[in-house]
């Protein structure tokens, strides 16, 4: 009697489930199975810090036992981007189909890699799972930081922002990875979209809680509500850097909250549709790239259709319509240097992705660069 | 209990010298060894009150009695050294009530000798529980003799309790009362099987069968969850690390202490 199911009978949680033990089963194989109970069980945050509080912020999170894994990154890994044992196994698998040539080719035009400065993200240790306090107003009344899944901060980490850049975030709100964006200070003009209204009110409010007055304005700052796909037609041949941080499955969202869940029988037809709207949005924030910039697209599902194969049709359609030619900026360094943090998905041929894990509980967050050659 | 003073009889001459005072002298004659009385001696001068030492000697005699060898007396009195200050006549009825439950002779001499708090329990406690699982918990006689010889611990237990934690492995993971049995489910705490339970559906490794019994995975072995130790369970049934589980089981009685919190406030609104 106690136990008896009172809930309804394919609440959209349980559909989510039901789509995830299919499709990821398959995909993760045995790792399934500890994504899956991570997935269920209480996520991990970072505190994203704001440069802008006057607060001695991280020095007060240092003392809760925090860490900023950022500027605690594993420093030799940048310095070698590949393990060398790795590299000797590459080459060898790759010289018995006759690649080999390829990938040297590859190791010297590759671009110097480096990430966005000035970006700082604080978090409990491995295994550790003290949650965070909400976030205090300094004097000016600017809170001393934003809280996110620290995985979200890789993509806006790995887009490399420099000084002067001009950078579209496509799909912005509720605004924590515009946040990460403004921390570098590099960036000249920030344009920052999200097609639905009630969502931009929203990150209207985050960047006025974080963000000094002098810092918004319209020379520095356009907040737009458009359909994201219609961007090659707005504004073509522009940015130095974008971010399309797509709508997706959600998939730690679907399997904890019943309410707005892309799996509830109403919204079917929605969710087919996300692979197609995936595209036409990556396409939009390729076009709005200009030729030598660099786009990131981001997800926060495990979906290989969503992830690897949106990033494949983009690729394909850009060159075929639109004669742009693009390339894949290799992540492998975020994976070296990040690797005490986040667990990362083995064997990605394409982009890299943080998959949840009990005692290092961020993610699912995909992401794939790629830099515009023509 | 005439019948059962009888049997101690015939298993052990020494019953007739009941009366007999403690001394390390007649100690030695119940067959102790010299540290062994001296043992005896010391534990039971540290008990306190003025009869412990005329108790004792009728409680060995009871231990005796049936058929416990020196050695694991000795070994049964140093885990319960309560058992001095309870009468003979007492004791007698305890012992012959475990039988009425069931427990034959083997079983009884290993339950008590394991698990020797049994014999501090009154005999109302252990017919309650006994009676508990039979007309709440619909065990037949048979299992619950089963139960009191594997889990002879949960004559200490809060009943409630022990319902909920029956109820929860009914009603929530399906299982029938046979395989409760097998499991020793009442050997390991409520919020272990809670834990592993949960652990192992939250992997994906385990369904609540439906109204017909069906269930799309084939669920481990009620056995194979809760008799094995924590490293067994997790190499062999979970297949997750110890680092995971331990991660797990700290948000898990946070999840708890949540709900109850919550439950807590809306009854109080
Ligand atoms: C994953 S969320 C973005 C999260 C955000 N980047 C952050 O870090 O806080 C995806 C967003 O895409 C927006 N979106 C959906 N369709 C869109 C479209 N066609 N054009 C622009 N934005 C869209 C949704 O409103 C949603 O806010």
């Amino acid at each position: 009697e106690k136990w008896a199911a009172t809930r309804a009978k394919h609440p959209p949680t349980s559909l989510a489930l039901h789509h995830f033990d299919a499709k990821y089963s398959v995909q993760l194989g045995r790792l399934w199975p500890s994504v899956r109970v991570a997935l269920l069980s209480e996520r991990k945050y970072g505190a994203l810090l704001n440069n802008f509080s006057s607060d001695a912020v991280l020095a007060n999170l240092q003392a809760q036992g925090c860490r900023d894994f950022i500027s605690d990154s594993d420093a030799e890994a940048q310095s070698c981007p590949e393990p060398e044992s790795e590299v000797g196994a590459d080459k060898q698998e790759e010289s018995s189909d006759g690649a080999m040539k390829k990938s040297d080719v590859d190791d010297q035009q590759r671009p110097p890699f480096l990430l966005s400065r000035n970006i700082n993200c604080a978090v409990f240790p491995r295994g550790d799972i003290t949650r965070f306090k909400p976030a205090r107003p300094d004097m000016q009344g600017l809170l001393g930081y934003y809280l996110m899944d620290a995985a979200s901060v890789l993509p806006c980490l790995a887009l490399d922002v420099q000084e002067g850049h001009r950078v579209l975030d496509l799909c912005a709100a509720p605004g924590g990875k515009s946040l990460a964006l403004l921390q570098t200070q590099a960036v000249r003009f920030l344009c920052v979209n999200d097609s639905s209204v009630s969502r931009t009110q929203r990150l209207r409010k985050v960047l006025r809680r974080y963000v000094p007055k002098e810092f918004l304005t319209d020379e520095n700052i356009r907040i737009t509500s458009f359909d994201g796909t219609k961007w090659g037609e707005i504004e073509r041949n522009t940015f130095d850097r974008v971010l399309v941080d797509v709508p997706c499955t959600t998939d730690r969202h679907s399997l904890t909250e019943d309410d707005n869940n892309i799996f509830s029988k109403s919204r079917t037809g929605e969710r087919r549709m996300l692979p197609k709207l995936q595209v036409e949005l990556l396409l939009a924030g390729i076009e709005a790239a200009c030729p030598g910039g660099e786009i990131m697209y981001s997800t926060c599902t495990l979906s290989q259709i969503q992830n690897m194969g949106v990033v494949e049709q983009a690729i394909h359609q850009a060159q075929q319509n639109h004669g742009i030619h693009l390339e894949v900026v290799d992540l492998q360094l975020v994976t070296n240097m990040f690797r005490k943090t986040f667990h990362f998905a083995p064997d990605l041929h394409l982009g890299v992705m943080v998959v949840p894990h009990l005692a290092a509980n961020f993610g699912p967050i995909y992401m794939c660069k790629l830099k515009r050659m023509t | 209990s005439v019948q059962s003073a009888q049997h101690s009889r015939e298993l052990h001459p020494l019953s007739g010298k009941a009366a007999t005072e403690l001394s390390l002298h007649s100690l030695r004659d119940m067959g102790f060894t010299d540290i062994q009385a001296q043992q005896i001696w010391e534990s039971v001068s540290a008990i306190r009150g003025s009869s412990a030492a005329k108790q004792a000697m009728s409680t060995l005699t009871v231990l005796f009695g049936l058929g416990l060898n020196p050695s694991s007396v000795l070994k049964l009195l140093q885990k319960c050294p309560e058992v001095y200050t309870i009468k003979d006549s007492q004791l007698q009825k305890r012992i012959g009530n475990l039988r009425k439950v069931g427990l034959v002779e083997g079983s009884l001499q290993r339950v008590v000798a394991h698990y020797p708090q049994i014999l501090t329990v009154p005999v109302k406690t252990v017919k309650n529980v006994a009676l508990f699982l039979r007309e709440k918990c619909l065990f037949t006689s048979q299992q619950v003799t089963d139960i009191l010889r594997d889990c002879p611990a949960i004559v200490h237990e809060d009943l409630a309790q022990v319902e909920y934690k029956f109820q929860y492995v009914y009603f929530r993971m399906g299982v029938k009362q046979t395989e409760m049995v097998k499991a020793r489910l009442f050997r390991i705490t409520l919020d272990e099987v809670r834990c592993r339970h949960c652990f192992l559906e939250r992997r994906g490794l385990y369904q609540t069968p439906d109204k017909k019994g069906q269930t799309a995975i084939i669920n481990p072995k009620l056995e194979s969850i809760f008799k094995a130790d924590q490293d067994t369970f997790l190499t062999e049934v979970a297949k997750a690390s110890i680092e995971e589980y331990d991660v797990f089981q700290r948000l898990l009685a946070k999840e708890w202490q949540e709900e109850e919190q919550l439950y807590g406030n809306i009854e109080a609104e």
